[in-house]
């Protein structure tokens, strides 16, 4: 499997260094989808030039980055494209390490549950087999690099895809089971922006299961297992904001880094929820909705925790997109990270069967969250109903934003709604995604202990709905 | 023969200029356009040609659709006295007229394409009159209704004037409201300044004309005007007569004047010095000899302010010697500390990750 993926990864390179050398790269650079005020290289450059004059690069509003960045770019700046270019392949094969190791897990598992006869016995076609297993990684692997959203976000040479390989290292670690250094790399995924904090559930789920710790609040492994953890996580934190610390001798940086992360106080517009609201509302109340808007992100966790709690790494794909869909300054870059991970779901769309209603579909799965049996007449399919929909709506916002940006901006024609608009249906097009995924997964869930074929107590046909 | 040879160098300049200013536009503001047209006929008429005269006109009211008199700025009610007439030249009209351009036109500072009729060609023996309307407050003047000019500012140009010795001698006069803080903050010598009113006064327009429907001409210059249709090129006339025009009972406000800057006595300055470019011409038949203790004269610039060689415009700005005062850029390291603190924590994980045993594979 080795050499597909270096492969995948020469092609990579070459598109990446092809558009660095063509006129595109100043036109991605400055775009407000790639570039945000949190992650835009112009204002790495810019912190680092009024470094080198002597001023504090965290005086005045421009450079939100964390000292470690300034370190690391202090040396590397005239390589720059070199480093994006290595950070996007590093965070490739991690995730191609990463998703091997979690497929070997899954088969595992899945053989254990069909001997131990979990299944019921209908469900054949559900189950995964080593065959279809065997591509996914380099799938994984090549839908992160070749990905328009990365290739951008890397032309742009936007932070991102540090972010983006911090976050990957993370899972890798956590998927190889080493508590310690999948510590290490959530704190420093959370040092560098304030949501990967969220993250700690799913990593403890995973490496509870792979302990074969049971999660019970009452057991006392579990509470011991997890200050561990917890522990390990908090100090790694601690240590590395003191040597952040050190760097310029000041604490400026948390204000800077956090305090604007938290605060958004920028409201340049983005393909985020938050410039918008912000820009119209009154002083008065800025406060209480910045709080409301970033509980909003960490809020699904715990809901999440306790339904997807047998499956740790499917709580982690949902817990990235609702990071990259909810956080104050999202980019193309977040939205790559975890499209990356949808080849390793592509078990839930096997088939392909009628479409129901849809609007209907997805106002039921969007109010509710627990399965019920209804008496609808139409055949059992968990398919991800609206995978055609939403990849158009996503496609067509994705090119949408820079038109609408044009008229807004350039030709006056437009206004902010406009560009408004088409955010919130690129947002809703993700939340809708996810969702879907999410209710498929359940569903197929449910399948595989209930069997295909569901029926009511009185023996008539019956049909999952999420509600 | 030697009083007149004396009077002949007395006043030292050889040539006039003048620079006339109209800052303000709009149909309503018709009276600075008179007042600034009326000041360059009388300018015109003693002697000073189009080509020595800069005239700044923020909007053309002769030709404004609600000029009732097409072709026509009154400066008098009831037509008596038209100052547009047929030989006006207008060298920068309508919003050419900017601060910008002004201090550009005095300081000399002009694009190469610049006309020369849009120059001011002074030199170091040229009398230049600056006469400036329009509306004005306390230290400001406003241009245009949408950008003003500072007294500092003026002040700095007339520095910068002096110093590229564009000027021999300077009159300035103003008339707006509270004119007289214009002329305060002037430092460079030589210069004589005339204002309408002084700092907390208006300064009011003269009288409406019911045809035109608006004030023809604001007082100050109105009486100036008058008192300068008296004078022709002959004239003996001094500045002390001039500094006596529009009193507080016909002007309302009190003009106000500045002349410690001046090295002249007032009562020596003739009002043709300025207002008329008269060429002294004295017919004789005899032969005079001009020695140096004959004509006594004075040196207008102490010798040690004297350029030795003549001051070219590019030697007054050392770019060379700008560029070597830079101070030399000192690059950041990050401290020491930090790196040894982060390198020794990365080897620790990675020692904590793989083990120690793992280390003599590596090496």
């Amino acid at each position: 499997m080795a050499a597909p993926l270096v492969l995948v990864v020469l092609a990579a390179v070459t598109v990446r260094a092809a558009l660095y050398r063509s006129s595109l790269a100043v036109f991605i650079a400055e775009r407000v989808e790639v570039a945000s005020p949190l992650n835009a290289w112009k204002r790495v450059v810019e912190g680092l030039a009024l470094l080198d004059l002597g001023v504090s690069p965290y005086s005045g509003a421009i450079f939100h980055e964390t000292p470690l960045i300034i370190y690391l770019f202090h040396f590397l700046i005239e390589y720059a494209e070199l480093v994006f270019m290595i950070t996007d392949v590093l965070t490739a094969v991690a995730l191609y390490l990463a998703i091997q190791d979690f497929n070997k897990v899954v088969f595992k598992k899945q053989k254990l549950l069909i001997e131990l006869d979990k299944y019921a016995p209908d469900v054949a076609e559900l189950i995964q087999t080593p065959m279809e297993m065997h591509y996914i990684p380099l799938k994984v692997a090549l839908f992160y690099l070749l990905n328009p959203y990365t290739v951008m976000s890397c032309v742009a040479k936007s932070t991102c895809a540090i972010n983006n390989s911090v976050i990957a290292f993370f899972i890798l670690a956590t998927i190889k089971g080493s508590a310690f250094l999948s510590a290490v790399f959530l704190a420093l995924a959370t040092y560098q922006s304030l949501y990967p904090l969220t993250l700690f559930a799913p990593a403890l789920l995973y490496l509870l299961q792979r302990q074969f710790i049971p999660i019970k609040l009452k057991s006392k492994s579990f509470w011991l297992y997890t200050m561990q953890y917890a522990s390990l996580y908090l100090c790694s934190l601690v240590v590395i904001i003191c040597l952040s610390f050190f760097l310029l001798n000041s604490w400026d940086f948390i204000p800077s880094v956090y305090g604007f992360i938290l605060s958004v106080p920028d409201l340049t517009p983005n393909i985020g929820l938050f410039w918008y609201f912000f820009a119209e509302m009154f002083e008065h109340f800025s406060l209480f909705f910045v709080c409301v808007f970033q509980i909003n992100v960490f809020f699904y966790t715990i809901p999440l925790a306790i339904k997807l709690k047998e499956h740790p790494v499917f709580f982690m794909f949902v817990q990235l997109a609702i990071i990259s869909i909810f956080k104050s300054y999202p980019t193309v870059g977040d939205v790559a990270l975890y499209m990356a991970f949808l080849p390793v779901w592509s078990h839930l769309y096997r088939y392909y069967l009628f479409y129901e209603n849809l609007l209907q579909s997805c106002i039921l799965q969007m109010l509710h969250s627990h399965l019920r049996l209804c008496n609808l007449n139409s055949a059992p399919a968990f398919v991800l109903r609206n995978i055609f929909i939403l990849s158009c709506v996503l496609i067509f916002c994705s090119f949408l934003f820079p038109v609408l940006w044009h008229l807004w901006i350039y030709a006056g024609s437009a206004n902010s709604n406009f560009y408004y608009a088409i955010t919130l249906t690129f947002n809703i097009g993700q939340i809708l995604l996810i969702s879907d995924y999410f209710y498929a997964f359940l569903r197929r869930e449910y399948y595989l202990t209930h069997g295909l074929h569901l029926t009511r107590q009185d023996g008539t046909e019956a049909m999952l709905v999420l509600k | 023969f030697q009083d007149q040879a004396e009077q002949f160098f007395r006043s030292g300049h050889t040539n006039n200029w003048a620079v006339l200013v109209c800052t303000s536009r709009f149909w309503f503001n018709y009276r600075h356009v008179a007042n600034t047209l009326s000041v360059y006929r009388s300018v015109k008429r003693l002697g000073i040609p189009d080509s020595h005269i800069v005239l700044m006109l923020a909007d053309d009211m002769a030709c404004n659709p609600r000029n009732p008199k097409p072709a026509t700025v009154f400066s008098h009610k009831n037509m008596e006295l038209n100052v547009y007439g047929d030989d006006v030249e207008v060298d920068y009209r309508s919003y050419e007229v900017t601060v910008e351009n002004f201090l550009r036109v005095l300081t000399g500072r002009i694009p190469p394409s610049t006309p020369r009729s849009k120059r001011l060609l002074s030199d170091d023996r040229s009398n230049i009159l600056i006469y400036m309307t329009g509306h004005g407050g306390n230290g400001f003047l406003k241009f245009q209704d949408s950008e003003e000019i500072t007294n500092v500012e003026l002040a700095d140009a007339f520095e910068q004037m002096w110093q590229k010795r564009r000027y021999n001698e300077l009159l300035f006069i103003i008339d707006t409201c509270q004119g007289a803080s214009m002329y305060e903050r002037f430092y460079s010598p030589n210069i004589m300044a005339l204002a309408s009113s002084q700092v907390g006064e208006d300064s009011l327009s003269h009288q409406p004309d019911l045809g035109i429907g608006v004030h023809l001409m604001d007082r100050y210059t109105f009486y100036v005007l008058e008192f300068l249709e008296e004078i022709h090129p002959a004239s003996q006339t001094n500045m002390n007569d001039l500094f006596q025009v529009c009193p507080k009972s016909l002007c309302v406000s009190t003009p106000g004047h500045r002349t410690d800057l001046f090295q002249r006595d007032p009562q020596n300055v003739l009002i043709t010095d300025f207002f008329g470019s008269v060429r002294k011409v004295e017919i004789t038949a005899a032969a005079l000899s001009l020695d140096r203790d004959v004509v006594g004269l004075e040196s207008k610039f102490p010798e040690e302010e004297l350029a030795t060689e003549p001051l070219k415009y590019a030697e007054q700005l050392p770019v060379a010697q700008i560029i070597h005062q830079k101070p030399k850029q000192k690059d950041w390291h990050p401290p020491g500390g930090f790196i040894l603190g982060l390198w020794a924590l990365i080897i620790m994980v990675f020692f904590k990750t793989y083990g120690i045993k793992h280390m003599k594979h590596v090496f």
